[in-house]
């Protein structure tokens, strides 16, 4: 089985993003791989490691995204490809997904595992698209994978009703919910091996990809200004005897919250 | 002139991050509470090859530079200083004299088994009568028939308590001072070595601080390392290496607390505003910053320096002062930020200020750094 994985580069949102005048403050800004994108790499690495499988990683974004593909190296991916082009820069997901519709149709693959959505955006369009794109059966919010044989596995998802186990052919496209799995820590002689391996570098031009292709001229959506969420206001806090808390809660309830 | 790290150290600092956010700092409230690292964490540690960071490959480590290492310990300490130790320890005072001056079977019988973990490396020159004044140790070792025979006492052994590789110190006539001390590499489990316990302390409580008694212990005389009478000279070429790591595990320790401070003072609100936005809050917070960033340029350059293969134990001797004397500092202040709750050890920064304290003794007192200091300034 040839697997294709992609990881993207976001904002570590741990730390604290301030925004100003519309957009984001970008000095002090620190990056992570997408959380949902390390359970895809370790749901690769694992069906690698089960079934054996050819594992190739795709991330586009600047210079600095080759450190996802090496994290994704000494976690245990064994081929990466970075996409690397300044006309990216303003891309949407819709023009992610035309520019792996082409990674893919170079390399033969038989499944796409990417993360359900990105932390960043938090949009979960770019797999949806791409296996649409593709014409290929997808699958969301994946919460376990197995092989049935070469050409069909077995997944189980999380739907309205509860867990839903779906027969998919392949090829086909699958994004992992974090409830997959426990993505490992990379040890230090993986890091050591990872930086000592090849990286796959390409711009648009070398893909044969024209803006027009990936639907950016002009691009389809557009951020046009961020806004710091509202900061809560802190809440009240009662201590004593429960009766007279609670009449004392109901109270504020009907008469200053107005919500009883 | 170059301050970027490489992808290299970024890759590793990452990699670290991840174990440190997901098993060392969940744990350091325990740590010190059961004066132990849960022996699971020690195994996860191992596993992830944490313990073999720049040993060569050929001996199962993991291959990386010097700084790679210190990045390593700083992240650790960050979180917890005690399992900070742990690694810096076994790393600088263990593997890495085998390194330096082992033979090729030592390397090769010795380094494996640390670099996977499976022994824990320490370092055994302190004597009850004999700390700063190294020197004068009172072990003695005399030659026997295909070994050498080992008597004395050995205290304040850090990683004692996992019984496994130890460096020991010992003299073969105290009146040759420096010159009559040679070195040994000892499994801790041989038999005539008693492990005396492990002591209690005012901080890095969840590392093992024991004693040993020496009554005839028998060591092959395949295992001494370096020449007869090189022992010194051994002991001051590991310390040096050494005080770079206490400068990172003070380092990582002054952060972690300025970490806290920082996040405090922009939550807490008294007066109707944070106590980001009280002048004197906000100064205590510059000073703090100010002697960090000192602290680790010093510290990173001392790094520098050994992994060019430089001289470089003035800058560690400095790098160790400054950190240990940061680390001290900012921890204490680190409480003043929090008041009261820092006084709590729920918010961790009473536990760093209990840490730090120790960084300005071990490896030398910053007194002791003091006296290399100003003799390399007044040469
Ligand atoms: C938790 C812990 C872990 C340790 N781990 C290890 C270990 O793994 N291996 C190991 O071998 N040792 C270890 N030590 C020992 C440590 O290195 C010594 O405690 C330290 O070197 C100081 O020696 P001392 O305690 O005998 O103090 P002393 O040498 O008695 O010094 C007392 C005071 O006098 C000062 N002083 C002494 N001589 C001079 C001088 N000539 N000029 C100026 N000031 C001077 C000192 O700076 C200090 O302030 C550890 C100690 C502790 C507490």
């Amino acid at each position: 089985m040839k697997i294709l994985t992609t990881v993207k580069k976001v904002v570590d949102v741990e730390l604290n993003i301030q925004v100003k005048e519309g957009k984001i403050v970008q000095d002090g800004l620190q990056y992570v791989m997408n959380a949902w994108d390390e359970n895809a790499v370790e749901a690769t690495v694992q069906l690698k490691e089960n079934n054996g499988a050819e594992t190739t990683l795709v991330c586009m974004g600047d210079s600095e995204s080759t450190l996802m593909i090496r994290k994704a190296y000494a976690m245990g991916i064994e081929n990466g490809i970075h996409v690397d082009d300044p006309l990216l820069e303003s891309a949407d997901s819709n023009g992610y997904a035309k520019v792996l519709k082409k990674i893919y149709e170079n390399g033969d693959y038989d499944l796409i595992i990417t993360g359900k959505q990105a932390q960043d955006t938090d949009n979960g369009h770019t797999g949806i698209m791409l296996a649409e794109y593709l014409d290929i059966p997808c699958v969301s919010n994946v919460v376990a994978i197995e092989v049935v044989d070469e050409s069909q596995l077995a997944v189980s998802r999380i739907g309205d009703s509860g867990t839903e186990i779906i027969n998919v052919n392949l090829p086909a496209l699958l994004t992992v919910s974090d409830s997959i799995n426990e993505p490992r820590l990379p040890a230090l002689r993986g890091i050591m091996m990872a930086k000592k391996k090849a990286i796959e570098t390409k711009t648009l031009a070398d893909l044969e990809l024209t803006l027009e292709q990936i639907d950016m001229q002009p691009v389809r959506t557009e951020i046009l200004e961020y806004q710091a969420p509202s900061v809560r206001q802190a809440g009240k806090k009662f201590e004593g005897d429960a009766a007279e808390i609670t009449a004392k809660v109901v109270q504020l309830l009907s008469n200053e919250a107005k919500v009883i | 002139m170059d301050f970027e790290f490489s992808e290299e150290h970024l890759l590793v600092q990452e990699g670290a991050r991840d174990l440190v956010e997901s098993k060392i700092k969940p744990a350091a409230i325990d740590t010190d509470k059961n004066h132990m690292i849960d022996p699971t964490l020690v195994k996860t540690i191992s596993e992830l090859g944490y313990l073999g960071a720049y040993i060569p490959e050929v001996y199962s480590g993991a291959d990386l530079d010097f700084l790679s290492y210190i990045i390593i310990i700083e992240e650790v300490s960050k979180a917890c200083a005690s399992t900070g130790i742990l690694i810096s320890a076994h790393t600088s005072l263990c593997c890495n004299p085998i390194l330096q001056s082992g033979t090729e079977t030592q390397k090769q019988n010795f380094l494996p088994s640390l670099a996977t973990g499976e022994k824990i490396g320490c370092f055994l020159l302190t004597e009850p009568d004999s700390g700063s004044d190294a020197a004068n140790i009172r072990t003695t070792y005399v030659e026997k028939e295909d070994a050498y025979i080992l008597n004395g006492n050995k205290i304040f052994v850090t990683n004692g308590g996992y019984l496994g590789i130890g460096i020991v110190f010992a003299t073969r006539d105290r009146s040759q001072g420096y010159k009559g001390i040679s070195a040994f590499i000892v499994d801790l489990s041989t038999s005539g070595i008693e492990i005396m316990g492990n002591e209690e302390k005012l901080g890095i409580r969840g590392s093992y601080t024991t004693s040993f008694a020496l009554d005839n212990v028998k060591v092959a005389k395949e295992n001494l390392l370096g020449k007869e009478g090189e022992g010194f000279k051994i002991a001051l070429e590991t310390l040096n290496g050494g005080r770079i790591g206490v400068a990172a595990q003070a380092l990582g320790i002054a952060e972690g607390a300025f970490d806290r401070s920082r996040a405090y003072a922009k939550e807490r609100k008294q007066f109707g505003k944070p106590l980001a936005a009280v002048q004197a809050i906000q100064f205590k917070l510059a000073d703090m910053k100010l002697k960090i960033e000192s602290a680790k340029l010093i510290t990173y350059k001392a790094a520098w320096l050994k992994c060019q293969k430089m001289q470089h134990s003035v800058e560690s001797a400095m790098a160790k002062t400054i950190a240990s004397e940061t680390a001290t500092w900012v921890t204490k202040e680190a409480i003043q930020v929090h008041g009261g709750y820092g006084y709590i050890c729920e918010y961790e920064v009473e536990r760093m200020f209990r840490d730090a304290k120790i960084t300005e003794i071990y490896e030398g007192t910053n007194e002791i750094q003091r006296i290399v200091i100003a003799k390399d300034v007044l040469k």
